[in-house]
């Protein structure tokens, strides 16, 4: 819990990393506490948006003395915003089906990155053939900055063809880690 | 699932998300066009995705991170 004052402390006095750092341990145990809504909301703007918010809340949070405190108060902020972005989708007559969504209880515990996964991800994507490996480059380059208009562009392809190649790229970084003994899935809280 | 679903999908597993005029951020247009199945199948494979990212990052950071990262950064 001294790790988990510290990180706090930093991000209240503007430490952007220390943030940063937090939300790569919290980011799994987040994404997977809004499974439930995966067909309710795009769970990937509810989670930036929540993550946002606990960088501009992190100065006045108090912590309540249990373990991963702020990961707790994540989960409740990407509930929230999930459900606000649900009513604003005009699915707020769905009321039984809300409520299923709120009592799926989620696992509280930040994950470590699989220094397995990490030895393999590497061998795997050097053998990743030209296409591919351009598309999914573009991708880890750009870190969310642009859309893949902007990086198919940027490799000569069309849209569709940036897609299809990270598609292949995607599967392909899968079945090579499956080859070799590692399991995403084992991985994912 | 179509090769036109499939574009769909494989659009929705990006981070990048454009913002709305009050700062904050909108669901990828893609999203919307994508049935129940394909919903699910997206999120999956973006639970997938960011591990991977986060794998082959130097820092360990998703996309999903990095994205949140740079809009904090930013002037």
């Amino acid at each position: 819990m001294t790790d988990e004052l510290q990180t706090l402390a930093a991000m209240a006095g503007g430490d952007a990393l220390a943030f940063a750092r937090w939300a790569s341990t919290a980011e799994p145990a987040l994404r997977s506490s809004l499974r439930a809504f995966a067909t309710s909301v795009d769970t990937e703007a509810v989670l930036q948006e929540a993550l946002l918010r606990v960088w501009q809340i992190a100065p006045r949070f108090t912590h309540d003395g249990k373990p991963h405190a702020l990961l707790r108060f994540a989960m409740r902020t990407a509930r929230n915003v999930a459900v606000s972005e649900w009513r604003k989708l005009g699915k707020a007559d769905q009321q039984e089906a809300l409520e299923k969504h709120l009592a799926m209880e989620a696992e509280v515990g930040p994950i470590t990155p699989d220094p397995k996964l990490r030895e393999h991800i590497f061998r795997c994507r050097e053998k990743l053939p030209g296409q591919p490996k351009a598309a999914l480059e573009q991708r880890l380059m750009s870190g969310g900055a642009d859309d893949d208009t902007t990086l198919a562009q940027r490799v000569g392809m069309t849209l569709n063809t940036f897609l299809q190649n990270f598609t292949r790229a995607r599967k392909l970084l899968k079945e090579c880690l499956e080859k070799a003994g590692v399991r995403l899935e084992e991985h994912v809280s | 699932m179509t090769r036109e679903e499939e574009l769909l999908l494989e659009q929705v597993t990006a981070a990048h998300r454009e913002r709305h005029a009050d700062g904050t951020i909108r669901s990828h247009p893609a999203w919307h066009d994508l049935d129940d199945a394909g919903k699910n199948e997206a999120f999956e494979a973006t639970v997938e995705l960011r591990k991977m990212e986060a794998a082959m990052d130097p820092q360990g950071q998703s996309s999903t991170v990095r994205a949140v990262l740079s809009r904090i950064l930013k002037p």
